[in-house]
């Protein structure tokens, strides 16, 4: 489809422009090509989505908290799924599960951060007036709409939703007979997921083009902000994942529907053996974790962007080591596709693989170790300033740190023979993709919301925000370590059923108070948002002192973003408290010959350049005064 | 104000490349991702045997020929609008269409000369495997007839010249693309079935 | 009653605070500090971060300690003190760098607070510091690996040619235990000969299947080497043996494997952890449906000789259910016949 697109919009491109001043409701917030309200309905998708997998969350973690809890009282709203004793029923504790991975992974973490942030900042921060292409750009976020609309829908089906893991493994996924969510609940899960992989790549084509060919004068790649470069690299990344997991999808459409063995085999269910022979389950599980390995890069890569940026601008301190920053995310851009087994140690393939998998899986670490010693020499003799933002991203990075760790552990195989599909594993993934991304996300709300709305969020409600949800993350998290070394497996409804996991009935109700907790303290955001949005305090113009370019456009920019010419950038976003400047930051716009006081001893030579490009300018200036009179 | 928005158009771009046909190379990328994935699978699968060995239909070798003459047709009526020779262009046009039909119905009786050797969309995967690339090669070649009788109305409306290539340019590499597709995964089965 | 109650309490406990979070606002705006780069608020989070550090790590090091005996699994397998020894040694290295910037990480916070007189240091890069932490992680990391890998070929590489060959078979839901019997070896078996009375799918035209058994426990000799073969008939499951350090998944259509030796027998360690009830158990960790928690078996690991024992007293599933080999071809059916015979 992107093709048939292509072809006809560059005959429209021209005309769309004449329209843009007479905005109406629909064109202005609804069928909108305007990458800054598109970026918002993402947002506010991906809010909602937030809190669907959050009460989703809440509701597993009362059976795993107060097993003997009566749940009667959620009659009203999960009807038949509470049974007559008043329990939850297993088939829907599964669902539970699988729903909560699959909105927070894909719809949350991929959609609501890579979709919010690359829409809304690639081209305010590189100087472009919109993305590559307005309308693939709103195709983008329709697809994942229907997306979003259909996975909704199959929430409420009488069969239940998917319900066979977020990883929807074959057989269970493929077989009717295994549970009831891999009827049309799954078939809903596929469907869904195959407008979400167009949403993506729509959404990957428009960023790489968009950065790769829009660019403003100056805005060479060694000047980009670290958020453009992860921006970029995500979506790259995404362009290469995520058509392997349509061909996962589709061979398992195949199977579920047609009949064919791409992955079935040898199966005897309900009373009676299956036509199948010669499909292989594995197979699937090496197409799925190519996607899958990767996505956890596209969930956490914008996330690190983000921080790179606000623990810079918050520092008053440039970003350290901003090279080794850059080829940090490239080691891992580049990396992360081929790490994918340590998922399938125990899968039963052949151990040779194993151990090749476990050498290139503990080479990521290294990339990820030089980032973290990068932020902390960053905050090392800054001058920090608190604001939310800036705490999200403190936070983020001990979440980074203390997830990355436990994944040596896992990524050693012999080590994860015990721990594999344990609650270790879900306290590592929940820390460094799950709670970190999910404080990129939050971190770039604070931080941009002032551009987005031209008005200031609260920054008191913001700290009780953070710190609730700090400690709260630890509380949830960090227990399940214990839980995980003791030998408890996931996705289990119960423990009592084995000597070696029925302790800690104290311990899993501490977590499930403290999931609780987190979750309402959320409320407080929610609260924040929704009301500065419309009565926050005005913001100034560049609230946070910032360097990049998105803080030169009006309070609230149009549809194209500055008003007048797309300003030019004469040095690197991370000029701050740069010895003998006047102010402790020096923004993008300003030329180095400007700014000769605190010019490095290489910047003086580029100046000479800079004088070309600066009359250039004028001429231009001057020409378009002249034909605007 | 007016005057003010025209630089949506007109922004910089560092590199010399349209960004639709940017953004139609990153779309190529993205398929080639999807067969990527399709024959390593092939082959993974391939090698824990129980594997059903049969020929090829003979009917490839011809669509084969057909689509590698489709690419030399259309690559003729692209320099022909190059040089505004809107006569030749028409013509090939139309005949690189013909024969893009021509292969999708050469691709359906591969399957019929499939099935007639009892080798089934069902069954084991290595017959699987080989209906499903064809399908969705062959879907990806009827979005590429769509996009080449979209260009033959508009070069019929001498909207295609010289002056306005760039449609043209697109659909010779997704054309041109589609065709080297084809002989990647016909070479694949030939190599590995 | 007392609901409406608590909700006017509630109600009226929101408004209050919105009030004097209203008047808050506006006095800071009255006061100008609203327009400051940091408010007062700047050094308290920082404090927090401090109190966070410190709290935060006292609760870790004391439950950590306290209940090291309860989250420290019990271990009897060979292989399982290696992979023990890998993991402490994994935790020493990761600990130690988690304490140590999670102490920076906190600390500069506090340390680099706002202050209006101050002047950030403009630190853009040093290409030392950079290669230093990029190369210590790498020798480090490869360190750890390489134990992990000779840890891994080990317990990857083939069963000894004298392993007792345990089959476990996973359906929906629970394990089904085969022996090869005297012969040890597996008779073949083929998913459509499944049924009530043949849960494995024996395939009895095979003589090798002659002497298999089945059991309710999986029973196993300490010190000697075992193979569990696994598969599964229908969805993935896997076999999780906690104290045995032992996990691997059944696959339908792909059988695998893991053998190990088992060091110590249910009653050592029960006589160890002071614990009469205690068992050895598998557990199930793919997920497998509706009951995929309740996929219990008890292994229960003896002595060598008590084991020849028991071995000795278990009856084929032909003698227990005579016709399973009923419709059998004649020779095998002979053979059978004679096997049936013996036990009798």
């Amino acid at each position: 489809m992107a093709t048939a697109h292509t072809a006809s919009h560059s005959a429209t491109a021209h005309d769309h422009h004449e329209h843009e001043h007479h905005d109406n409701f629909i064109t202005k917030y609804i069928f909108t090509q305007d990458h800054k309200m598109i970026g918002k309905q993402f947002l506010i998708t991906g809010i909602f989505w937030a809190i669907i997998g959050g009460l989703l969350s809440v509701i597993f973690r009362l059976q795993l908290g107060f097993p003997d809890m009566q749940l009667e009282f959620l009659k009203p709203i999960l009807g038949g799924w509470i049974t007559a004793e008043g329990k939850l029923d297993p088939d829907f504790y599964l669902a539970l599960v699988t729903m909560h991975g699959t909105i927070m992974v894909f719809f949350v973490l991929t959609a609501g951060l890579s979709g919010t942030f690359s829409n809304f900042l690639i081209p305010l921060q590189i100087g472009a007036r919109d993305m590559a292409s307005g309308f693939m750009n709103m195709l983008s976020y329709w697809f994942f709409f229907l997306s979003s609309v259909i996975m909704f829908v199959s929430l409420f089906i009488e069969t239940g939703p998917a319900a066979g893991g977020w990883v929807v493994y074959p057989p269970l996924s493929a077989l009717e007979q295994a549970i009831p969510g891999s009827g049309l609940g799954m078939t809903l899960w596929l469907i869904a997921m195959t407008c979400f992989i167009a949403s993506s790549l729509l959404g990957g084509i428009n960023y790489i083009t968009t950065v790769i060919n829009l660019r403003t004068k100056g805005m060479s790649f060694s000047r980009l902000p670290l958020t453009i470069w992860a921006f970029f690299l995500t979506a790259v990344i995404g362009l290469l994942s995520f058509p392997v997991l349509f061909s996962a999808a589709l061979l398992l459409v195949f199977d579920r529907s047609f009949g064919t063995s791409f992955y079935l085999s040898d199966i005897y269910i309900g009373g009676e053996p299956l036509p199948n022979t010669g499909g292989s389950p594995v197979l699937y599980q090496h197409l799925f974790w190519f996607l899958g390995h990767p996505e956890v890069y596209i969930v956490l890569l914008p996330a690190l962007g983000i921080t790179s940026e606000i623990i810079a601008t918050n520092s008053r301190k440039p970003i350290f080591g901003y090279k080794a920053m850059v080829i940090s995310m490239l080691g891992i851009t580049i990396l992360s596709f081929i790490v994918w087994a340590h998922h399938m140690f125990v899968s039963g393939m052949n151990p040779f693989l194993g151990s090749i998998f476990m050498f290139l899986t503990l080479i990521i670490a290294i990339p990820s170790a030089v980032k973290v010693f990068n932020y902390l020499t960053t905050l090392w003799r800054g001058n920090l300033i608190f604001t939310p933002g800036m705490l999200f991203s403190i936070g983020l990075v001990s979440f980074f740190i203390s997830g990355g760790l436990t994944g040596i552990f896992l990524g050693n195989s012999a080590i994860d023979i015990q721990l594999h599909d344990t609650y270790f594993v879900v306290a590592h993934f929940h820390l460094v993709m799950g709670s970190a991304s999910f404080f990129g996300l939050m971190a770039g709300v604070y931080h941009w919301f002032p551009k987005m709305f031209g008005r200031m969020m609260d920054a008191r409600l913001g700290y009780v925000h953070f710190w609730l949800t700090f400690i709260g993350v630890y509380m949830v998290f960090f227990p399940m370590h214990y839980i995980g070394i003791a030998g408890f497996p996931r996705r289990y409804y119960t423990w009592t059923n084995f000597e070696f996991s029925n302790m800690y009935t104290d311990l899993n109700m501490f977590v499930s108070a403290a999931a609780i907790v987190t979750f309402a303290a959320q409320l407080i955001f929610l609260f924040n948002f929704f009301y500065s949005m419309y009565r926050g305090r005005v913001a100034s113009l560049n609230p946070w002192r910032s360097n990049t370019l998105e803080w030169t456009t009006p309070l609230h920019p149009g549809h194209g973003n500055w008003p007048g010419e797309i300003p030019a950038v004469y040095r690197w976003p991370y000029d701050y408290s740069k010895p003998g400047a006047p102010e402790d930051f020096i923004p993008q716009t300003v030329p180095l010959s400007a700014t000769p006081e605190s010019n490095l001893p290489h910047e003086q030579e580029l100046v000479k350049l800079e004088k070309a490009i600066i009359a250039d300018e004028e001429t231009l200036l001057v020409a378009n005064e002249s034909k605007a009179s | 104000m007016e005057e003010k928005f025209a630089f949506v158009e007109n922004a910089e771009q560092p590199i010399a490349m349209h960004p639709k046909k940017f953004a139609l190379w990153l779309f190529i990328v993205t398929v080639v991702m999807i067969f990527a994935s399709m024959t390593s699978a092939y082959i993974v699968r391939q090698s824990e045997g129980n594997w059903l060995e049969f020929d090829l239909p003979e009917i490839f070798w011809y669509t084969t020929g057909v689509i590698i003459l489709s690419s030399v047709t259309l690559h003729w009526s692209y320099l022909s609008a190059k040089k505004d020779e809107l006569g030749n262009l028409k013509t090939g046009m139309i005949i690189t269409t013909v024969l893009g039909l021509t292969f999708l119905v050469g691709q359906w009786y591969s399957w019929v000369a499939l099935v007639d050797r009892d080798v089934f969309f069902v069954g084991n995967p290595a017959g699987s495997f080989l209906y499903v690339f064809t399908g969705l090669h062959a879907l990806h070649l009827i979005s590429g007839v769509i996009f080449l009788i979209i260009v033959l109305i508009s070069s019929f409306k001498y909207e295609v010249h010289s002056k306005s290539m760039d449609r043209m340019e697109m659909l010779v590499t997704y054309w041109h693309f589609l065709g080297g597709l084809w002989i990647y995964l016909f070479m694949f089965l030939l190599l590995n079935h | 009653m007392y609901g409406f109650l608590i909700a006017v309490g509630v109600l009226l406990l929101l408004s209050i605070i919105w009030m004097v979070y209203r008047i808050q606002t506006l006095v800071s705006v009255v006061k100008g500090s609203d327009k400051k780069v940091a408010s007062g608020s700047n050094k308290v989070n920082a404090i927090m971060f401090l109190l966070f550090l410190i709290g935060g790590g006292a609760l870790m090091f004391w439950y950590s300690i306290k209940e090291f005996d309860n989250y420290n699994p019990p271990l009897a397998s060979e292989h399982g003190a290696v992979t023990d020894q890998l993991f402490w040694i994994t935790m020493a290295v990761t600990g130690f760098i988690f304490i140590v910037t999670h102490i920076l990480l906190f600390w500069f916070p506090y340390k680099y607070r706002y202050q209006e007189n101050k002047q950030a240091a403009f630190y853009p890069d040093n290409n030392k510091l950079e290669v230093i932490w990029t190369v210590v992680p790498a020798i480090v990391l490869a360190l750890l690996v390489i134990g992990g890998w000779r840890a891994w070929s080990d317990i990857t590489r083939p069963a000894p040619e004298n392993a007792h060959i345990v089959e476990l078979m996973g359906y929906q839901f629970a394990w089904e235990v085969r022996y090869p019997g005297v012969d040890n070896v597996l008779g073949a078996n083929d998913f459509r000969l499944t049924t009530a009375s043949n849960v494995s799918g024996v395939d009895f035209t095979d003589k090798n299947a002659l002497d298999d058994f089945s059991s309710p426990v999986v029973v196993i000799p300490k010190g000697e080497p075992v193979l569990f073969r696994i598969r599964a008939r229908d969805v993935l499951h896997s076999v999780f043996a906690p104290h045995m350090r032992l996990k691997m998944d059944a696959v339908p259509g792909m059988p695998t494997k893991f053998w190990f030796v088992a060091n110590k027998t249910t009653e050592e360690m029960r006589a160890e952890l002071n614990d009469p009830e205690f068992e050895f158990e598998i557990a199930c960790t793919e997920i497998c449906g509706r009951g995929h928690f309740s996929m219990k078996r008890v292994i229960n690991v003896v002595e060598p000789a008590e084991y020849r024992k028991w071995l000795a007293e278990q009856r084929p599933y032909i003698v227990i259910n005579p016709a399973l080999v009923e419709n059998l071809p004649a020779d095998v059916k002979e053979l059978a016949d004679i096997t049936i015979s013996e036990y009798k």
